[in-house]
């Protein structure tokens, strides 16, 4: 007797259980093919993923609308499955597992390295393979030799050079960091470094800052301004970013800033409520400024539907999930990750007509074509042109034949990228 | 010398809103027991207040921030009445695990509300003044300043008011002051509004000068209680010096050594304080 | 007699064993296994947890610092080429002697003070972990650990935990193992005394029980563990960071624990299945979600003070307690008076 009513207590219990999840995870029924998406959308960096993932949703949008994707003849509409990690790698491996087994989603989206790289460790299993999205900067992605993974974004490294390049013709030497504390600022800060210092630059102060925590950067900026540099190297969340101009001005710095490519100088000419403070500033270029087509009707959409302004994170997604879509259709399969990761190349080109940003092609380790576009602020806080950086081509001479099919309003700076060949 | 000033005068500031933020804590942990890890949370809440006061409709900035402080009194007291007192005679790790998910719930109602992105509020004081070489904006002098009138107009309720009174009775002897005839109910709710409010001033008199955002509480909410450890468990004065404290080690670590280890050095030297006295500076012995 | 007896109290836990060892078997879906892998991998942290929180009453807000400190030994000696068989136990025993280290000056503060020490010491792990370039790789941490090295066993030859079952077993193996362990050590004297310090520590110093010897053995013993947890880990999930030494991880340990019942041995185990499990499948809610179990975190702690194992327990005496006034009743029998 008692032992009946505790089987049933426990059978009740584990049943409830169950229900509960039964809930969430329950039957996907439909045709449509889902692509997954795992980030941030809580916490400290909940704004991050949620620029990413608004850029992939309005692709998704986009393409049902235009009437889905055509596989094997027939039609199929995208579906976009968001789910929350934290920034946590045991959270994002669950979700992945989830992705794949409950949604069938073959490819992946993932913004944060910390996360990608374990990822990357279960995206290979013969029979459960999925393609990895990887919106991530640092070179370490594509060293990982993932043969599942596809980089969105240019090379950090491109920018470091073309920014250092940039300084140096401003006649700028002394140079004091104030950058973000993590696993990219401190890639930046080492690659900077080693640039600015082998191109004959000084490096005065390095004050890294919790960029993510802290608010008051005065401690750090009173001692990196002490040194007398030219310019400040800073950056990390764009808020946060800005508030550090904001104080650095306030404590009489007169000099330039460079900001690492986290950092976008549009978002923080909108907190800082113009761009009195923001003379001499180099940075990546603001998305309503992107020399393309399609850039000034595609920002009017993204405002609309999400009541904010787009963010590159959110351009780079939105054609990046394009290029997944066209992949599909190019291997002829929604469901085989290794066909959708050999199509890729045969998605590209895809050019500013149709898209915000133009993708050239994928490297062999598998990072995007993407040119690094930068601008500079003159001493009245006035942007200049872009400049595109283009990091993929072996030599000069195949990248002048590139150059040389474009149209001509356009500044093109080529850089040999060493890493990532 | 002046580099030296410049680095006293951040840490003072930023030893302003830890001490008030502290003082904060103290009286709700030290006194009633409540470990309020949400007391970072209840911070923000507040600055967003404020924000939405003076955005919304159009509020000055001092009628928003007295505005900001009488909600938040009010949010201190509901929060005191639906999570913790239920849990007033249980062990503390058991309102530890309420506050988590208060500030759980807190944080994601900001960014229901006013979305996860960083938001301003207009400074009213944008203004600098130099002296002696250090660079002062009026609104980190107004920070330093309120934070002085906010301890003493403290300092005074709690000794000259009936009100006070009760409060520090109760933290004296808690059985004599329920003994005596004083409603502990009443003291709670008192104490939880006081310290919601306070949090709520600092973080509105911060505000124009930082950016508010969900998670602005996070780590305040954390030193604050290194703080009031360090000044022993309840004790204002140990508050008060223990947030100037960590404010100046802030400032002087982060600017003379190391600022990666800054943290480092702050939370390690408070180890080795409490090996030495185990109970804070100000602490009185536990039973 | 005796053997039945023992079936008879003990069935469910036969059951629920034989569960678990059948459940690979049972199953396909990997994201039910990936569940499942990180359940019995939480439940030895919390387990562990449980044995200095839940036994000797000192609330460590370090634990996860300790899980870290294994993880990192982990992913450091086995990159480095040592065999993960070697590598697990010396990084166990480095975050326990690390715990012995720490214990040292932080134990002789008591109640929160203690927890606010090692919620610093905590801080300073994982900032040293993010800034410890050339040995911790930083903020970016350590990736492509290799996964345990295979063994060779006399009947079923060898084993390569590249496969998701041997990684199931070996997990639910390390999970038996600290079981068993904190089974015997609470059932033990040394247990007794644990729960001595607890209760009242003054109380157990009159008695003459050295009572920081008897905490500092229960911090060492549980950091071993987290540190033996943060090992698995760190072999199993491929990549670490800071992040793996963070307080979150402490927090949910915590609430694990203590929705799941503190001081019990099935409690934290119930609790790393069960949390996660509503998270999982609160996950609907998007941005919602974190509101929900906030909220439910609050309630549960109000209306359950001694978590989901305590409910149960009481559920049980209530029922039971029915069962035998009818039974009594029908059978004529006072209680009581029964054999």
């Amino acid at each position: 007797m008692k032992r009946r009513s505790r089987l049933v207590g426990w059978v009740g219990a584990a049943a409830l259980v169950v229900a509960c999840f039964g809930i969430s995870t329950g039957a996907m029924g439909q045709e449509e093919v889902v692509i997954g998406f795992t980030g941030p959308l809580s916490g400290v960096a909940a704004e991050y993923g949620q620029d990413c993932v608004n850029g992939i949703e309005m692709a998704i949008q986009d393409i049902n609308k235009a009437g889905g994707i055509t596989v094997g003849g027939k039609k199929h509409n995208l579906k976009l499955v968001r789910l929350d990690d934290q920034i946590d790698p045991t959270q994002a491996v669950n979700n992945c597992r989830r992705l794949k087994d409950q949604h069938k989603a073959s490819v992946v989206f993932n913004p944060v390295f910390n996360t990608l790289a374990a990822m990357a460790k279960i995206n290979e299993e013969k029979g459960h393979e999925f393609l990895i999205m990887a919106y991530t900067s640092t070179p370490k992605m594509v060293e990982m030799g993932n043969k599942l993974a596809v980089a969105i974004p240019p090379p950090f490294t491109a920018y470091v050079r073309t920014f250092s390049e940039l300084a140096w013709e401003e006649g700028w030497r002394k140079a004091a960091m104030v950058v973000t504390l993590g696993a990219y600022g401190d890639e930046w800060r080492a690659a900077f470094r080693d640039y600015w210092q082998k191109k004959g630059g000084q490096i005065t102060e390095d004050k890294p800052a919790n960029y993510y925590a802290e608010t008051d950067f005065s401690a750090q900026l009173t001692a990196a301004l002490a040194t007398k540099p030219d310019f400040l190297l800073i950056g990390g969340p764009s808020a946060t970013t800005a508030l550090v101009i904001e104080q650095a001005r306030n404590l009489g710095f007169k000099g330039g800033f460079v900001l690492i490519d986290q950092a976008k100088v549009d978002y923080i000419e909108n907190i800082l409520k113009g761009v009195k403070l923001l003379g001499n500033t180099i940075g990546v270029a603001a998305v309503r400024d992107i020399p393309t087509p399609s850039v000034p009707a595609w920002d009017k959409r993204y405002r609309e539907a999400y009541k904010r302004m787009p963010t590159w994170e959110a351009v780079l997604n939105y054609g990046a999930t394009h290029a997944v879509a066209r992949a599909m259709e190019a291997a002829g399969s929604t469901t085989d990750a290794v066909a959708i990761r050999a199509a890729f190349p045969k998605a590209f080109p895809m050019l500013g007509d149709k898209f915000p940003s133009e993708y050239h092609g994928v490297t062999p380790g598998g990072r995007i074509h993407c040119p690094a576009s930068i601008q500079k602020l003159d001493p009245g806080g006035k942007y200049g042109p872009v400049l595109l950086a283009a990091w993929w081509f072996k030599d000069r001479a195949e990248f002048d034949k590139f150059k040389a099919a474009r149209p001509a309003q356009e500044t093109w700076a080529f850089f040999k990228h060493e890493k990532e060949e | 010398m002046e580099l030296f000033l410049q680095q006293l005068f951040n840490g003072v500031m930023l030893g302003s809103t830890y001490a008030i933020v502290a003082v904060g804590l103290t009286l709700v942990f030290g006194i009633l027991h409540v470990p309020n890890f949400a007391h970072g949370h209840v911070y923000m809440l507040g600055a967003y207040l404020a924000f939405f006061l003076m955005t919304q409709y159009g509020f000055g900035f001092w009628i928003a921030l007295f505005s900001s402080m009488l909600i938040m009194a009010a949010v201190g007291v509901i929060l005191e009445r639906v999570a913790y007192r239920p849990l007033r005679e249980r062990p503390h790790i058991d309102s530890f695990i309420s506050a988590v998910g208060t500030l759980m719930i807190l944080e994601t109602s900001v960014i229901v509300i006013w979305g996860p992105q960083g938001r301003r509020i207009p400074n009213p004081y944008p203004d600098i003044v130099e002296l002696f070489g250090v660079t002062m904006s009026h609104q980190r002098l107004l920070v330093i300043l309120a934070a002085v009138v906010m301890i003493l107009g403290l300092h005074l309720f709690i000794k000259r008011t009936t009100a006070g009174a009760t409060i520090e009775a109760v933290a004296q002897n808690r059985e004599g002051a329920m003994l005596v005839g004083i409603d502990v109910n009443r003291v709670s709710s008192l104490t939880f509004a006081i310290s919601a409010a306070t949090a709520a001033a600092a973080a509105c008199l911060v505000a124009p000068i930082f950016i508010i955002s969900p998670t602005m509480g996070a780590l305040l909410g954390m030193k604050a209680f290194v703080i009031v450890i360090l000044g022993g468990l309840g004790s204002i004065p140990g508050a008060i010096l223990g947030g100037y404290i960590l404010g100046l080690v802030e400032a002087l670590g982060g600017g003379y050594l190391s600022a990666a280890y800054k943290d480092v050095y702050a939370f390690g030297a408070l180890i080795l304080i409490l090996s030495l006295r185990p109970t804070g500076l100000f602490g009185k012995e536990v039973s | 007699m005796a053997v039945t007896r023992t079936l008879k109290e003990r069935w469910w836990q036969i059951f629920f064993l034989a569960l678990a060892l059948a459940l690979p078997q049972l199953l396909t879906s990997r994201y039910i296994f990936q569940i499942l892998v990180m359940g019995y991998l939480f439940s030895i942290a919390t387990l562990s947890l449980n044995l200095i929180l839940g036994y000797t009453g000192q609330a460590s807000l370090a634990h996860a610092a300790f899980f870290g400190i294994g993880a990192y030994g982990v992913a450091i000696l086995t990159k480095g080429g040592l065999s993960f068989w070697m590598a697990l136990p010396i990084s166990a025993l480095i975050a326990a002697s690390v715990g012995f280290l720490v214990g040292l000056p932080t134990l002789r503060t008591r109640g929160s003070y203690f927890a606010i020490s090692t919620l610093c010491f905590g801080v300073i792990v994982s900032i040293v972990a993010g800034n410890w370039i050339s040995l911790t790789g930083g903020y970016t941490g350590i990736v492509g650990i290799p996964t345990p090295t295979p063994i060779r066993l006399p009947w079923f030859g060898e084993i390569s935990f590249q496969d998701r079952t041997a990684q199931y077993y070996l997990v639910l193996a390390f999970l038996l193992l600290t079981l068993a362990v904190m089974h015997r050590l609470t059932g033990s004297i040394l247990g007794l005394s644990f729960m001595a310090v607890r209760n009242n520590e003054v109380l157990a110093g009159a008695l003459g029980i050295d009572t920081f010897r008897v905490k500092l053995l229960s911090f060492v013993v549980a950091n071993f563990f987290a540190g033996l947890a943060g090992g698995l880990y760190a072999s199993l999930i491929g990549s670490i960071s800071p992040s793996t030494a963070s307080m979150e991880l402490t927090f949910n340990w915590l609430v694990y624990l203590l929705l799941g019942g503190v001081a019990t041995l099935s409690g934290p185990i119930v609790g790393a299945f069960l949390i996660p499990l509503i998270m999982e499948s609160l996950q609907f809610l998007a941005e919602y979600r974190m509101l929900i179990f906030g909220a439910l975190l609050i309630a549960v702690i109000i209306y359950f003070p001694r978590g989901a194992m305590g409910a149960v327990q009481m559920w049980r005496q209530r029922v039971s307690g029915i069962l035998h006034r009818t039974r009594g009743a029908r059978e004529g029998v006072v209680a009581g008076q029964e054999p």
